[in-house]
């Protein structure tokens, strides 16, 4: 889907944003008070969804605004998640220190792994991340002096936020979203700004996109490294969250999630990154009352929403957002 | 009239194939210069190599007394040497204006983290911009097509709009290749129109073509053949050159 056209603030916009504003409250109200009626393991799922979507935006970024295709998310999860792990229990360190361990570390690593590895390009730099997360997955498991290996990391105490631990989906769910929502307001930002239509252009014709002065090798490992900050924020959170991290949850697997979450959500608008973690959270749990075929039955909607919604939930709420905006402007 | 640019002994061979052999032009400070020649003849490739997409294997590219020849695209770019495609290279899914928002990058400095937290600096920047935009967008007569993705226009408009977000960014030399493939008659002329006018605004311009009426706007002309500049001047004594009409005009 394309990003609507920006205008210097007219009118009309500024109408658009008023009237919007009984809406979004009415959406904050229900997100405010959901955790309330809502059961535990209900409230536990849109917490996952919540980390994933933190996790997701950085893929979905780099996919929809760069057009770099990245299997390499997990790695930087688990970094964050085994910093914090570490941090927390062996050293006994505040959780701000693991929460910036796993961010510098992540950060590093995707520096110096993203400079060489991101003058490769399409199908070439999927595999070269794909093998990025298996070798990841594999230290993972081999270093169990620093990650437990399969046994894990237990007893990571939950994050305390004005003295109140975070010890239940219900209070963890007020930190991770408003956490989420500050970065997708942050990115946001981020693509209506210099950098983001030089991403832009750069997804879209590269070469054109130099000869406009854009440094496109040096744009693609910051926007890299900036996934990997939120891979590792997300992987932090996780740790905190769930208490114990091991090595089964930042596997492959967890890579193709990101990404899957990324291309179902529209890569290339912001809010599709929390339709697609709300979609792959949740749907798994939905299907499965039908026993042994929910998993089929979750590729089959995949394969459905891959075939009729090419541009994701997010394009495809887009355009019908712009057609009903039409109808109604025509007299 | 000094040389903004200078090409000096250029050579290159692909496997074996010398495509250049020792080519020597300069383009004029504010002048419009054009590069001629019969297909094959190695105009491309010495386009790219003065624009950076190509290295020499041998020679010097000196743009405004400088060697250029090492330097990235994007320094080139930033030092004013700007060029455009055969097959224009729109931004397709970007509208027309964001096209052009997108031309104003090496005008602008705001860094990544700036832009995330959207500072006051990188949002007045970009509405800087969308004024600069939408400036080239009434001068360049793309207006009633802003808002349009770039990629659904014609080719004529979309060739338009490339050399409209390469003049946003204020270029010392806009270096065009084959600007009017693809336009008919009339757009050719409106082409011409306008780049006389860039010109007389004070920007020097290397046009590539094989379109004689085109390049009729150059006040001097090299004609290239085989890898070598066979011919020099101004279009009717490059005309009149026998080798010329050998060669290339096939008269």
């Amino acid at each position: 889907m394309r990003d609507a056209p920006h205008v210097l603030a007219p009118s009309s916009a500024i109408g658009r944003a008023t009237r919007a504003w009984p809406f979004a409250l009415i959406v904050l109200a229900a997100w405010a008070v959901l955790p309330a009626f809502a059961s535990r393991s209900v409230v536990d799922i849109l917490v996952f969804a919540g980390l994933y979507t933190i996790a997701g935006l950085g893929v979905s970024f780099l996919l929809g605004q760069c057009g770099i295709v990245s299997l390499a998310q997990s790695v930087f999860y688990g970094i964050g998640a085994y910093s914090t792990a570490f941090c927390a229990t062996h050293l006994v360190w505040p959780a701000p220190a693991g929460f910036a361990a796993g961010m510098a570390i992540s950060g590093a690593i995707a520096l110096a792994v993203g400079w060489p590895v991101l003058r490769l390009s399409g199908y070439f730099l999927a595999l070269a991340t794909l093998a990025l997360a298996t070798i990841g997955h594999v230290l993972f498991t081999e270093w169990d002096w620093l990650t437990g290996g399969t046994l894990g990391i237990g007893g990571i105490p939950p994050l305390v936020l004005f003295g109140i631990p975070l010890n239940s989906p219900q209070r963890f769910y007020y930190l991770v979203w408003p956490v989420a929502f500050v970065l997708l307001a942050l990115h946001r930002n981020l693509l209506h700004s210099r950098t983001g239509f030089a991403m832009r252009a750069m997804r879209d014709a590269p070469a054109a996109a130099s000869v406009l002065g854009v440094d496109i090798h040096a744009l693609k490992v910051k926007v890299f490294v900036l996934s990997a900050l939120l891979g590792a924020l997300a992987g932090s959170l996780f740790a905190h969250y769930v208490s114990f991290v091991s090595v089964d949850s930042f596997g492959v697997d967890r890579a193709i999630g990101f990404l899957l979450l990324a291309v179902l959500g529209g890569a290339r608008t912001i809010l599709g990154t929390v339709l697609g973690a709300l979609f792959i959270t949740i749907m798994p749990h939905a299907l499965s009352g039908f026993g042994d075929i929910h998993a089929v039955l979750f590729a089959l909607f995949l394969i459905l929403a891959v075939i009729f919604l090419p541009d994701g939930f997010g394009g495809a709420l887009g355009t019908w957002f712009t057609r009903w905006r039409e109808r109604r402007a025509r007299p | 009239m000094s040389a903004l640019l200078e090409v000096r002994e250029v050579s290159r061979s692909f496997s074996g194939l010398q495509v250049l052999k020792q080519v020597s032009f300069s383009v004029e400070l504010g002048s419009i210069t054009g590069l001629i020649g019969p297909n094959g003849a190695g105009k491309s490739t010495l386009f790219n190599i003065v624009s950076g997409f190509l290295d020499a294997d041998q020679g010097a590219v000196i743009y405004a007394g400088t060697e250029v020849g090492r330097l990235s695209i994007q320094r080139r770019s930033t030092l004013g040497l700007v060029r455009t495609f055969q097959t224009p290279q729109v931004f397709p899914h970007l509208s027309v204006r964001e096209n052009l928002i997108a031309g104003c990058y090496k005008q602008t400095r705001s860094g990544l983290l700036a832009n995330l937290l959207g500072t006051p600096g990188s949002r007045g920047e970009l509405a800087r911009m969308q004024r600069e935009a939408d400036a080239a967008c009434e001068r360049f007569d793309l207006s009633e097509v802003a808002d349009r993705p770039a990629g659904k226009l014609p080719g004529g408009q979309q060739r338009l709009v490339e050399l409209a977000r390469a003049c946003i960014g204020r270029p010392r030399l806009l270096c065009l290749d084959e600007p009017s493939s693809g336009l008919n008659s009339e757009e050719v002329a409106l082409l011409m129109q306008t780049l006389q006018r860039l010109n007389r605004d004070g920007m020097t311009i290397l046009l590539v073509s094989h379109d004689m009426d085109l390049v009729s706007v150059a006040a001097v002309i090299h004609v290239l053949c085989f890898g070598e500049i066979i011919a020099s001047g101004p279009l009717a004594q490059v005309k009149s050159d026998q080798r010329v009409r050998d060669a290339y005009l096939g008269v």
